[in-house]
């Protein structure tokens, strides 16, 4: 039971920082990006390619992840979404589409399908907590994804650049009268979740143990979704907090099943699981646990 | 057959009565047998003769092989069309299309391979199935706007294809169903050219079904919403019901999708419903073009049919080509290659009628700034006579009260519009007054206050309801669907005229015709009257702006409504065409016997053409009463020419 919290608080960061990513660019752009998840696999592969096949220390792959996986979205919202102006939504959209599996088959090309892995900052032994042995990566991102969300919250709060990134998701053009460029704030908001992105694949990793391309797929994506959603769509600490709950009632769906050994009759349980928390809160708060009730 | 067809055309229920039994004959023929049926049965003859006699004309160039890869591609082409309804037309987004076909295949694969019945119970119990999991999936998901059917039907997906069909008295476990072509009994249509034969007809009824939703009113109120979810429930569109339609239309032919594919396969696990089939779909009908039908069958087969014959160097770059295609594609075309291609024509048009000989005849409204007469039409046939209100009191508001978070934009207004009048509101900017419409119309739901309309409370009713009982509203920015004809949005307009359901839409039935006949008539009298005939079939965004107010007026009457409710409507008109508005007012007015709410800065044509006037201020009544009391009100000149405006 305990077990499956701390697992499901693991999963959830990742979840959670999927999440983030994805509000950030909706809130900017109005943009569901579908090809979110996957901007994280290929940041992971580049640190895949620099650390274990050319040897490099750890953080010089990590770090370089980051930066591609904010390059990626950067060039994407560069060349294809800022071009596209006021188009529909649903276009722009499918155009993250395009964008997903452009990355995915790129990956398939340069690595193979065959399973990679990426080893460890650290090695040696990490805690047991509550007989789960937690790895010295997996506290290290929890620490980090701490930090780091909460240096984009003060960020977004107390400066005037933060400020007009939030507020240009509810009025563009009174950013715009005071000073702030919404190109700016498109390419901030698309490039901050690339690397959100990149980081919770770092982070999902050592969890994961190999990867294979396209290994943050549907079922990981729907979570963080689940997450956002939770969250209220609009609530940057709301998606965060979101995916970490369902982390944890992930976690927990398959502990049950596999504790009442239901796995043969309910295979999945847990996508079942987060869809039903999806009709739930669609149902009954579709503004998110943390999300304002929008103006008529 | 085609010389009777020929002869058949024009010919309608009500021709004369002819005089001999074989004359008799030959006019029921030509009332069964119109030219557009006999041009479809002659398709679906086409379409189920050609792959047979094809594959034993030619049996080396088509092996069985290559066969199923076309009966694939009809599968898919059925299924992107049913997913171009919801996105292409109503343009709600699903991610789950692909599990939509999982549960039309395994409903098929469990009555047709389990229980040893007949397709022709299997496919249709496929129909059925998608469209009550899309009722259950859109009530809670579509009652919202934006992304969230396209969540839930992405997590439904997932859960479908890792679970559900994977539960083992479901499916059998990892095997899954499978899914004979029984037709009855021993009889299996084997070959996969008959097969295809099949699928093409059902590929064509899809087709007319399609077609048939799209020229009824259910059509255009689809992509009034794909527009504009506010000026569909102007024009009396139930946003959430058509949302719903279009979906379970949608989910029931994914399900007809599936199902015909499981029996092109043979066996189907839940592999194949992936979330990857969900994109590719979406692909088809985006790149195909959004609502484009012929585009959307093309996408199909090309995605299908074009890696089976690509040249093997190509093999291992086809998916990031393609990818890197699909970007530029709708980056360059959001609309689609369709759109694209009708976009350029529609630019073709507009060239064609600027240069052309309508020179002097497409300057009358525009230079010489005259607004036409307003169309007066007769009471709707199916509409009871004008009904009577108590008092003669139209609509009343009592102490309606609107907050937006801190700002109390509208402060206890009450307010009464009697029966033939005109009556006007005005304030400075900011004054509350397009909040109290919104409020009146229902786009807005109060705090507080109590609304009346032609003695009904109306105050708890969706503005499509309040719509549909006679009250028209015009909006600040042009209240059309601007990428749709002008005759499309005079029909829009008559939506609450359009008295059938949903299913005679789709049968389109002779009363449903009928009804549709009637509605165009009417539309096309309107336009007449407003001097527009020339611009029938131009979409409304390539008029100007005054010329889309007075496509709005005209749509705003076409109902003969009660009350109509104008926002600013000499906002962008030549002052000569905003001059003449006051004499158009006093028409509606005197002639027809119209009452009239209206929203107005230009306080020369206020003070022209109102009964009363309202004065609105920091969101309360200042000031209220007959014109004359009104115009010398020390406090109404000073809200209105006070410091804050250099005289």
């Amino acid at each position: 039971m305990i077990t499956a919290l701390i697992i499901g608080v693991v999963q959830g960061g990742m979840y959670g920082l999927l999440a983030l990513g994805l509000v950030l660019v909706y809130k900017g752009s109005r943009v569901l990006n579908f090809a979110q998840a996957e901007i994280g696999t290929v940041s992971l592969f580049l640190a895949y390619w620099l650390v274990t096949e050319h040897h490099l220390p750890w953080i010089v792959g990590a770090v370089c992840a980051l930066l591609l996986g904010a390059a990626i979205a950067m060039v994407f919202e560069r060349v294809i979404v800022r071009p596209m102006g006021s188009a529909p939504r649903l276009s722009v959209a499918v155009a993250t589409i395009g964008l997903l599996t452009l990355l995915l088959s790129l990956e398939l090309l340069q690595f193979g399908p065959s399973p990679r892995v990426l080893p460890p900052p650290i090695d040696g032994l990490g805690l047991h907590i509550a007989s789960v042995y937690v790895s010295p990566t997996q506290l290290i991102s929890l620490g980090a994804v701490a930090v780091i969300g909460a240096g984009l919250a003060l960020f977004l709060r107390r400066t005037d650049f933060g400020l007009g990134v939030l507020a240009a998701a509810e009025d563009p053009t009174a950013v715009r009268l005071v000073g702030v460029r919404l190109s700016h704030v498109s390419a901030f908001t698309w490039g901050v979740s690339g690397a959100l992105s990149a980081l919770a694949a770092l982070f999902i990793a050592p969890s994961l143990g190999v990867f294979t391309p396209g290994v943050i797929g549907a079922p990981l994506f729907v979570a963080s979704l689940a997450g956002a959603l939770l969250g209220g769509m609009s609530s940057l600490p709301g998606a965060f907090v979101g995916g970490i709950a369902i982390g944890v009632l992930e976690a927990l769906t398959k502990f049950l099943v596999i504790s009442r050994n239901l796995s043969a009759t309910i295979p999945g349980g847990e996508s079942i699981a987060i869809f039903a928390v999806i009709l739930i809160v669609l149902l009954v708060r579709p503004q998110g646990i943390l999300g304002r009730r929008a103006a008529a | 057959m085609t010389a009777l067809a020929t002869s058949g055309s024009g010919s309608d229920a009500n021709t004369p009565q002819p005089q001999s039994p074989r004359a008799a004959l030959q006019a029921l023929w030509n009332s069964v047998m119109t030219p557009r049926r006999a041009n479809i049965a002659l398709w679906a003859v086409l379409l189920a003769a050609l792959p047979p006699i094809t594959e034993r004309a030619m049996p080396h160039l088509f092996t069985s092989g290559k066969l199923q890869t076309l009966d694939v591609a009809a599968c898919f082409a059925v299924a992107a069309l049913a997913l171009n309804v919801l996105v292409g037309y109503a343009g709600q987004m699903s991610l789950g299309h692909a599990a939509f076909m999982g549960v039309g295949a395994f409903t098929s694969g469990l009555i047709v391979g389990r229980y040893g019945l007949s397709m022709a119970v299997g496919v249709p119990a496929a129909a059925l199935f998608g469209g009550i999991v899309a009722l259950l999936l859109g009530i809670p998901a579509l009652r919202l706007r934006g992304l969230y059917l396209a969540i839930t039907t992405i997590a439904f997906g997932v859960a479908l294809q890792l679970s559900i069909l994977r539960i083992p008295w479901i499916s059998g476990g990892n095997a899954g169903v499978v899914l004979p072509r029984r037709v009855a009994g021993n009889l299996q249509l084997i070959d996969n050219a008959d097969w295809l034969a099949v699928l093409l007809v059902v590929l064509l009824v899809v087709w007319l079904l399609d077609t048939n939703v799209m020229r009824s009113k259910v059509g255009r109120a689809f992509r009034a919403i794909r527009e504009d979810e506010g000026v569909a429930q102007s024009f009396a569109v139930n946003v959430v019901t058509y949302k719903l339609t279009a979906f379970v239309i949608s989910g029931a032919l994914a399900g007809v999708a599936g199902a015909l594919y499981g029996h092109t396969i043979g066996q189907a696990n839940s592999d194949p419903f992936s979330y990857e089939l969900s994109l590719q779909l979406i692909i088809m009908v985006v790149v195909g073009g959004l609502g484009s039908r012929s585009g959307v069958v093309a996408a199909a087969f090309f995605f299908q049919v074009f890696p089976a014959v690509m040249p093997a160097w190509f093999n291992g770059y086809q998916v990031p080509i393609g990818a890197a295609l699909l970007m530029y594609t709708v980056a360059r075309h959001p609309d689609g290659l369709a759109g694209a291609l009708r976009e350029a024509r529609e630019r073709r048009e507009m060239r064609r009628m600027r240069g052309g000989a309508g020179d002097d005849d497409d300057e009358d409204i525009e230079e010489r700034g005259r607004l036409p007469k307003l169309p007066a039409l007769p009471r709707p046939s199916t509409l009871p006579p004008r009904p009577e209100v108590a008092g003669g009191t139209v609509l009343s508001a009592r102490n309606v009260s609107v907050r937006f978070g801190g700002l109390q934009a509208v402060d206890d207004v009450s307010l009464d519009v009697p029966r033939g009048r005109i009556v006007g509101l005005i304030g400075p900017n900011g004054a509350g007054k397009t909040t109290l419409f919104n409020a009146l119309s229902g786009h807005i739901r109060p705090q507080r206050g109590e609304i009346t309309f032609m003695g009904q409370d109306v105050s708890d009713l969706a503005p499509h309801r309040r719509a549909a009982l006679g009250m028209s509203r015009s909006f600040q920015l042009i209240g059309l669907a601007k990428s749709m004809t002008v005759l499309d949005n005079m029909l829009l307009a008559q939506h609450v005229l359009g008295r059938y359901d949903i299913g005679s839409a789709l049968a389109y039935l002779p009363r449903t015709a009928r009804v549709e006949r009637e509605l165009t008539e009417r539309a096309h009298q309107a336009i007449a009257a407003l001097g527009f005939e020339r611009f029938t079939d131009t979409p409304v965004r390539s008029l100007s702006h005054g010329q889309q107010r007075i496509v709005e007026l005209g749509c705003l009457l076409v109902t003969d409504p009660e009350l109509l409710m104008l926002d600013e409507p000499s906002a962008g008109m030549s002052p000569g065409a905003a001059e003449n508005l006051a004499v158009r007012l006093r028409e509606l007015r005197d002639e027809q016997a119209r009452t009239v709410l209206l929203i107005e800065h230009n306080i020369p044509l206020v003070l022209d053409v109102c009964d009363e006037i309202y004065v609105l201020n920091s969101g309360a009544v200042l000031a209220s009463g007959p014109t004359e009391t009104i115009a010398r009100r020390p406090e109404v000149i000073g809200a209105y020419f006070g410091e804050a405006v250099p005289a």
